[in-house]
């Protein structure tokens, strides 16, 4: 419990799945009410690296510290920030055998102890934020992709949590769909949550984004402010791949 | 105006009758109108030679004797109305019968219970099972409340099989959880260590395991432990319920897609929660109809315990017709037992229905 002003904190993180160099030499400071979007050609590694930041992947070398909480094998230390770490996936992985208020109110009965009156009247509230309270007796499988994917922000944030990891939360849906989920996020983002987005949606990143870094075979290459990282990017494979996303 | 949108849009044919149904579909040809009459005329002759053996030529004085019932020439259920408490309760003393049949009523009602969907919650399910054993118990042992002592093995018939069954499935089910998530452990030790387990039972034979529990675990046992042959028994019928069904469980646990665990892990909600609230309601659904298979064989099994001496339904049938004037009359007996099997095994065939329409439900 060291260094509090940072809401995530990664130096020198390496991950090898077998003999592949999966993420080399990550460095990444996140600022509480920051917002981080993280992009990449596919493979680049950016999910892994933020799967590794709630500890749903291992890292082999390197500190990761998170609300100044590190972590490391102690299992108390992954709850601790499992605790205060949303994530949002790319395929809602909504728990299909409840209800959408149950898929809400589980967790924080659970975890945090809260009674059920107080989690359902909080899972109501959440609901209304993501605009979709009228669903809440619906089972996920009765729900459009773009509305699970909302159910599932709601479900996060029942946790109340400090941090939410998004993980391309839009590239599961129908294109009619994307914006429903976009909008809850640019919410959420001016409410002041520190978000880190993994994300194609250039769109978003330029509206929301303090900083987008960009990723490549497993490093970060280029980090730089919206303006600064569209109009004029360093690299040369920022460059290619801004085309690539950009050009149609 | 209305005439023009009859000619428009014509009507949708009317559907044909059920004559023409039956034609269209049984004799659109000659060949197959011969293959339907032979076939249909077949069923008849069936039909027809149950029913007159079952009904018309059969005797269903309670009082005959075996010699009116020889003359008859069909069905002679007289012996069910003389023997049927043998059946159902083997050696079990005559005038204490009504426990035996009141301990049956307990054990079903508990299994009736444990069924409905109100009742699964852990709490509920431990009372009803602590309350529905110590009742069977109560009335079959005795030694208690004035009720006369019997013990193990003079019990039989149906009460034995329902106890066997249910003891089985109520030690074998938790266990078969346990040995399906020891397999997916993450420590090689443990999941190949129960892998071989799982393995070396399913390769035995249940008749072999049986007379291993009853006969040769004994001697490895202090002398202490060396009675109640009937609990060792139920433990060997458990182990091999439970080697199954836990490969059926993993098998449904295999089907839960992964990001199901991450989600929940991202939730902070730990291991026994994730497994317990999340993994296996979704693996039990995927499990379900293979889970119900493995319930209706483990009833079906339990008559195997005849060859370790113990007289359950099967068993008691031999012995009512064995004894001197009914022993043509074994028909009879097992056409009566199967009855008994068959609203068991039927029972829960629907259940298992019903079980798979409930839970489609959270998955439309």
């Amino acid at each position: 419990m060291t260094d509090t002003a940072r809401a995530v904190s990664i130096e020198g993180m390496n991950k090898y799945y077998g003999a592949f160099h999966a993420l080399k030499n990550i460095n990444l400071a996140v600022d509480p009410g920051e917002k981080v979007v993280v992009c990449g050609p596919s493979g680049s590694g950016k999910s892994t690296m933020i799967r590794c930041i709630n500890r749903l992947e291992e890292h082999n070398s390197g500190l990761i510290e998170v609300l100044g909480t590190p972590l490391n094998d102690d299992v108390g230390n992954i709850d601790e920030i499992r605790r205060e770490v949303g994530m949002v996936f790319q395929h809602f992985n909504l728990f299909p055998h409840m209800t959408v208020l149950e898929n809400c109110v589980l967790a924080p009965m659970l975890v945090r102890k809260t009674p059920r009156a107080q989690a359902e009247a909080a899972a109501m509230r959440y609901l209304e934020k993501v605009r979709i309270p009228e669903q809440a007796q619906k089972y996920p499988g009765q729900l459009s992709g773009g509305q699970q994917q909302r159910v599932a922000i709601a479900r996060s944030l029942c946790m109340e949590p400090k941090i939410m990891l998004f993980d391309e939360p839009t590239s599961a849906l129908d294109p009619e769909m994307i914006s429903e989920v976009l909008d809850v996020m640019v919410s959420l983002a001016s409410d002041g949550m520190t978000m880190i987005c993994v994300t194609h949606e250039m769109g978003f990143a330029r509206r929301v984004a303090d900083r987008v870094i960009f990723m490549d075979r497993g490093e970060i290459v280029e980090t730089a402010d919206p303006e600064t990282f569209f109009s004029a990017p360093k690299n040369e494979r920022t460059r290619q791949f801004l085309s690539q996303v950009m050009g149609h | 105006m209305s005439d023009v949108t009859e000619a428009a849009f014509p009507r949708f044919p009317a559907p044909p009758g059920r004559l023409e149904t039956i034609r269209k579909r049984y004799f659109r040809s000659p060949v197959q109108a011969l293959i339907s009459i032979l076939g249909l005329g077949f069923l008849g002759w069936i039909l027809w030679n149950v029913l007159d053996w079952a009904v018309f030529s059969a005797v269903f004085d309670a009082q005959a004797t075996a010699e009116t019932c020889r003359a008859a020439g069909g069905a002679c259920w007289t012996v069910i109305a003389q023997r049927w408490r043998i059946i159902l309760f083997g050696l079990y003393p005559f005038d204490q019968q009504w426990r035996s049949a009141l301990a049956c009523v307990v054990v079903v009602a508990m299994v009736v219970l444990s069924c409905v969907p109100t009742f699964w919650r852990p709490a509920r399910l431990a009372s009803v099972w602590v309350i529905g054993t110590g009742l069977f118990y109560v009335l079959m042992k005795g030694g208690v409340l004035g009720l006369p002592y019997i013990g193990e093995e003079k019990w039989g018939g149906l009460a034995l099989t329902l106890f066997i069954f249910v003891a089985t499935c109520l030690i074998g089910f938790p266990l078969s959880i346990l040995l399906a998530l020891l397999r997916r452990s993450e420590l090689p030790v443990i999941s190949k260590g129960v892998g071989l387990l799982i393995d070396a039972v399913r390769s035995l034979p249940l008749l072999s395991i049986l007379f291993a529990f009853a006969v040769v675990v004994p001697f490895m046992l202090p002398s202490w432990l060396q009675t109640g042959k009937l609990y060792r028994v139920i433990c060997g019928t458990a182990l091999f319920f439970a080697a199954y069904q836990a490969e059926i469980i993993r098998g449904g646990m295999q089907g839960v897609a992964t990001g199901q665990d991450e989600a929940a892990k991202s939730l902070g909600i730990g291991y026994w929660h994730r497994i317990s609230r999340i993994i296996l309601p979704q693996a039990m659904r995927n499990a379900l109809p293979a889970t119900i298979n493995q319930f209706v064989i483990s009833f079906k099994e339990t008559s195997l315990v005849i060859a370790v001496g113990f007289f359950e339904i099967l068993a008691s049938g031999n012995a009512a017709y064995g004894t001197g004037e009914w022993t043509f009359a074994y028909r009879e007996v097992y056409a009566f037992i199967a009855l008994i099997y068959f609203v068991f095994v039927f029972s829960l065939s629907r259940y298992g229905a019903f079980l798979e329409r409930r839970m489609a439900v959270g998955e439309l």
